[in-house]
């Protein structure tokens, strides 16, 4: 039983490294194409480009003329209104989330999971796009021996690290870690070759 | 019973010695003993009925003394550098906190110019620690917190405003309380309660014989009750105990239950149950009791943080809360606040000159009852219904539980006022609609509109309505399909072409589109974002409907799931819940997030008893939910989603899918941004047929919630396992940016195209490469 604990320290001291790793790096990260996608609520746009036909967009809220069909009118000459986006990154923490991690990492020093987990939760909600917010959720559950929630919380965070390829390869050896510790030794190679392809 | 003289009474003196016949001196000795045995009949019935009454006393008293409803709170509102909350917003979620307009300074007040704010917070309890009182400088620009300044208080660069209470879990009376401590009070609450009430309170026994010979002459005098000459103990005990009748015998037991109480508990138990206990007005169908929600409910404040005039108005309240009810009455509200101010100058408890001061001010009442009825029925319905599966119904209706939702304020109103502006607009005043909002990456239940009208507290469509889905379903299906990448990607050309299904038992399927055109070949992913029916069951057909039966119920669908072609038409069965708990698995990359409306619960005294935390499940390759989000970002730019834009700011990005049922009996929109994830759906409750669709009937009320919220656009990362490749779909192959037909698009990596061709759509790549080596 002792030996399983101190594992699980010593476990905990390697993710913590790892995403303490992640964190720092995140400072570097660049933000994909477009760059700030925080958009004000309330300014109603110009009517469409495409050439009218008689100058006269149709009022906003007016429902259509009634067809049995989904399918809007197909003019050629119909722009579209953009193009999908993609991002090659999360999002940088704001200080605020920052804080509460700093936090978060001072409880888990004091062996408190519990109460590192609501910081975290707070600071997830402030930066739900953040690989290194769900990293350090991960750190936290492994501290509170729950392994398949710290496995989830990392595959979440390895969702949003895009090109980050340190942010990546921190990821792949926790989840790598984490499958070890669960006795899943297949899973554990796998993410680890990954890593090593970084 | 022997005839004896010493049966006389002792004590009482013997009649003048005078000769009387015999049979009158037996006629009066038989009188004394009946009126003896009447007596001691009276004495025994008196003794049982004291037991009685002493059992009930004690029993109350003993027991649990009030059941105190739950308290329903909605999330803190954070306050940091970068927050996004507009300046109105946050002025609304002030209010709702019981904030007042002011200078800013005194707690609980704020003060506000334009986008810059000064606050004074009353800090708060929270179930993982105290948030401390504040005086906090912020300016608001663009619909965020461009700058936070602690100018008192204990530093920090994030803070919690106190939380809204939404509403309470009330016991079956309808009675609610905020218990107070006697001893956490102002000592000024009591002592002027006991000036104006009962100024012998410490004194007498319960009951004070004077006060009632005064009473009972003035009644006499009146021929009628026009006074009462009860003390604090006997006001308690009509409260506590009995009826409102004001009967003689319902007199007598309440002097005599009095001096019971006084018998068993201390004065200082018996004045802090007085101050829980009385009655102090009527909110609705509810009744509020005690001076601590008092407090809150004409002030907005704590108790605790009360000045002189408003203490003296509620301890003037007590002779008649309605007919002093200082809303209402504002008149004679104040004249009898006064009257209380100067009994307070009498007794000594204010100086002349703060006395005179607090009859110049004014009531200081708060606008509105900062505690109404459940302002959220449906929101609250389903936090009763997640809370019903930890606490007992009497428990929370009793215990004072503290219950801390994920509710955010300003996205209710919007999302009620989406529904309310929208719903008329759309011609059918039989039409109905449910509105469902969460927090994408953590799966908060943030809004909940159960209906047409926000306030009605009846059948709850979120939760309850449960209808077929129709094109809802369609991303499921395409979703089980590009996870298979040898087999399909986003260009993979799909046949726009009907056909007929004849089944064993020899009935035909003959799907359709909705506009009954066939356009031959579409690319799937705008097969997709234009919603064509053809296309998707030949799909799901293909990869076989288990296939796609699995993908539905590891999104979490929870509803039976029909083993026919149609179900890939959307003849699945879902609540608007439901649908928002399977999309959010879409809007996150394939992580499945259960719903939840309760971030913790305490006990009255604050301690935890139970949290509910962010859980995420990866139920799909992040690869192949990316592609899907592509065609769904596409079907707000070219297809079905389109007319958002008429609504939504141009520059937030979104993702979505519209579904429509047959004969418009249901329309339903489900799609998200970067922060938000947002189901409606609008429909009959008889489930008859309209003329709407998806498009038109239910898009209409998502664009008007999402265009009155600041929000981040829904940019996905690019997950492992996919790269962007420029693409000429219609040829299948690689091919230059520049080109005309160019589209850049997804693929998981090893399925894109393997041929490469030029703008004209013919050399191959490598020959064209060698011809320009050639020639530079």
């Amino acid at each position: 039983m002792m030996r399983v604990q101190k594992d699980m320290q010593n476990k905990a001291q390697m993710f913590r490294r790892a995403v303490v790793c992640a964190v720092l790096l995140l400072a570097g990260c660049a933000s994909g194409p477009g760059g700030g996608i925080y958009v004000p609520a309330g300014e109603r746009p110009q009517a469409p480009k495409p050439p009218l036909t008689d100058g006269a967009a149709k009022p906003a809220d007016e429902p259509q003329v009634w067809r049995k069909s989904e399918q809007p009118p197909e003019q050629k000459s119909q722009q579209p209104t953009g193009v999908p986006g993609y991002r090659e990154s999360g999002d940088q923490m704001p200080a605020a989330a920052a804080g509460l991690v700093k936090e978060a990492d001072t409880l888990i020093a004091q062996g408190n999971g519990a109460a590192a987990i609501t910081r975290l939760e707070r600071a997830q909600r402030i930066a739900p796009r953040s690989a290194a917010v769900y990293f350090k959720l991960s750190e936290a559950y492994v501290m509170t021996g729950q392994l398949a929630s710290a496995e989830q919380f990392t595959l979440k965070g390895l969702s949003l690290a895009g090109r980050n390829e340190r942010l990546q390869r921190s990821g792949w050896l926790l989840l790598a870690d984490i499958r070890k510790a669960r006795g899943n030794v297949a899973g554990a190679q796998q993410a680890e070759s990954r890593a090593a392809r970084l | 019973m022997k005839n004896t003289d010493k049966a006389r009474k002792p004590g009482r003196k013997k009649p003048a010695s005078r000769k009387q016949p015999a049979a009158a001196q037996s006629r009066r000795k038989g009188f004394w003993r009946i009126l003896l045995r009447l007596a001691l009949l009276g004495l025994v019935l008196l003794a049982g009925w004291m037991v009685y009454l002493d059992a009930q006393v004690t029993s109350r008293f003993e027991g649990r003394r009030f059941e105190v409803p739950s308290r329903v709170y909605a999330r803190p509102l954070e306050l940091y550098s970068g927050a996004p909350v507009s300046a109105a917003a946050l002025e609304q979620e002030l209010a709702l906190a019981g904030f007042h307009k002011g200078d800013g300074s005194r707690s609980g007040s704020y003060q506000r110019s334009g986008g810059r704010f000064l606050i004074s917070s009353r800090g708060f309890d929270f179930p993982d620690g105290k948030e401390p009182r504040r005086h906090l400088a912020l300016n608001i620009a663009g619909d965020q917190v461009q700058s936070l300044k602690v100018v008192k208080g204990p530093d920090s660069g994030i803070v919690r405003l106190e939380p809204a209470q939404i509403g309470g879990i009330y016991p079956a009376h309808q009675e609610d309380r905020i218990l107070v401590q006697l001893d956490k009070l102002p000592e000024l609450l009591p002592a002027a309660l006991m000036s104006v009430e009962d100024r012998s309170f410490y004194d007498h026994h319960g009951i004070a014989p004077l006060s009632i010979a005064r009473a009972i002459l003035a009644n006499i005098r009146a021929g009628g009750i026009v006074q009462g000459g009860s003390t604090l103990t006997q006001q308690l005990v009509k409260n506590f105990f009995l009826t409102r009748e004001q009967t003689l015998l319902r007199k007598g037991n309440e002097a005599l239950m009095s001096i019971l109480l006084e018998l068993h508990y201390s004065k200082s138990d018996i004045l802090e149950t007085y101050l829980n206990e009385v009655y102090l007005g009527q909110a609705g169908t509810r009744s509020i009791h005690g001076f601590g929600l008092a407090s809150q409910f004409y002030f907005a404040e704590a108790l605790e943080d009360l000045l002189p005039h408003q203490l003296a108005l509620l301890v003037g309240m007590v002779k008649g809360p309605s007919y002093y009810n200082p809303r209402r009455h504002s008149q004679r509200a104040t004249a009898r606040r006064n009257l209380v101010l100067d009994q307070m100058q009498q007794a000594g408890l204010l100086g002349e000159s703060d006395a005179q001061r607090a009859r110049s001010l004014p009531l200081g009442v708060s606008d509105k009852a900062s505690f109404s009825q459940n302002r959220y029925p449906a929101y609250i319905d389903l936090v009763r219904r997640h809370l019903a599966r930890d606490y007992k119904e009497e428990d929370l209706r009793s215990e004072g539980l503290r219950i801390f939702t994920t509710l955010n304020p300003a996205m209710q109103m919007a999302a009620e006022k989406a529904v309310t502006e929208t719903l008329p607009r759309l011609g059918d005043e039989a039409l109905e609609s449910a509105l469902v909002v969460t927090a994408k990456d953590s799966g908060e239940v943030l809004a909940l509109v159960g209906g047409r009208d926000p306030r009605y507290a009846g059948f709850n469509r979120a939760l309850d309505a449960s209808r077929q889905i129709g094109s809802l379903v369609k991303p499921f299906v395409y979703l089980a399909a590009l996870s298979q990448p040898q087999r399909y990607t986003l260009i993979t050309p799909l046949q726009d072409t009907r056909f007929t299904l004849k089944f064993e038992n020899g009935t035909v399927w003959q799907p359709k589109n909705y506009d009954g055109l066939e356009r031959g070949e579409v690319p799937l992913h705008q097969a997709l974002s234009k919603s064509y029916n053809l296309p998707v069951v030949r799909v799901g057909l293909d990869i076989g409907l288990a296939e796609v039966k699995s993908t539905l119920q590891v999104f979490g669908t929870s509803s039976a799931i029909s083993d026919y072609p149609s179900m890939l038409l959307g003849a699945v069965a879902m609540t608007p819940v439901n649908v928002a708990q399977i999309y959010q698995g879409l809007a996150t990359s394939g992580f499945n997030t259960p719903l939840r409306t309760i971030r913790e619960v305490t006990d009255a005294g604050g301690e935890p008893l139970s949290r509910y935390s962010l859980q995420v499940n990866q139920v799909a390759d992040p690869a192949a939910v990316h592609l899907l989000q592509y065609a769904m970002q596409e079907t707000m730019q070219e297809g079905t989603g389109r007319s958002a834009y008429n609504t939504v700011p141009r520059a937030l990005a979104l993702a979505g899918k519209t579904g429509t049922t047959d004969d418009g009996r249901d329309a339903w929109f489900a799609g998200f941004s970067g922060d938000l994830l947002a189901v409606v759906w609008v429909g009959r409750d008889d489930n008859g047929a309209t003329r709407l669709t998806g498009a038109s009937g239910a898009l209409p009320v998502w664009s008007n919630f999402m265009a009155q919220v600041p929000q981040n656009s829904f940019t996905p990362v690019v997950p492992d396992g996919v790269q962007y490749h420029w693409v000429n779909v219609q040829q299948q192959a690689l091919t230059d940016e520049q080109c005309e037909n160019a589209r850049l698009m997804p693929f998981i990596t090893g399925s894109e195209p393997k041929q490469t061709i030029t703008c004209a759509g013919a050399l191959p790549q490598k020959i064209r490469g060698w011809f320009e080596g050639l020639f530079q």
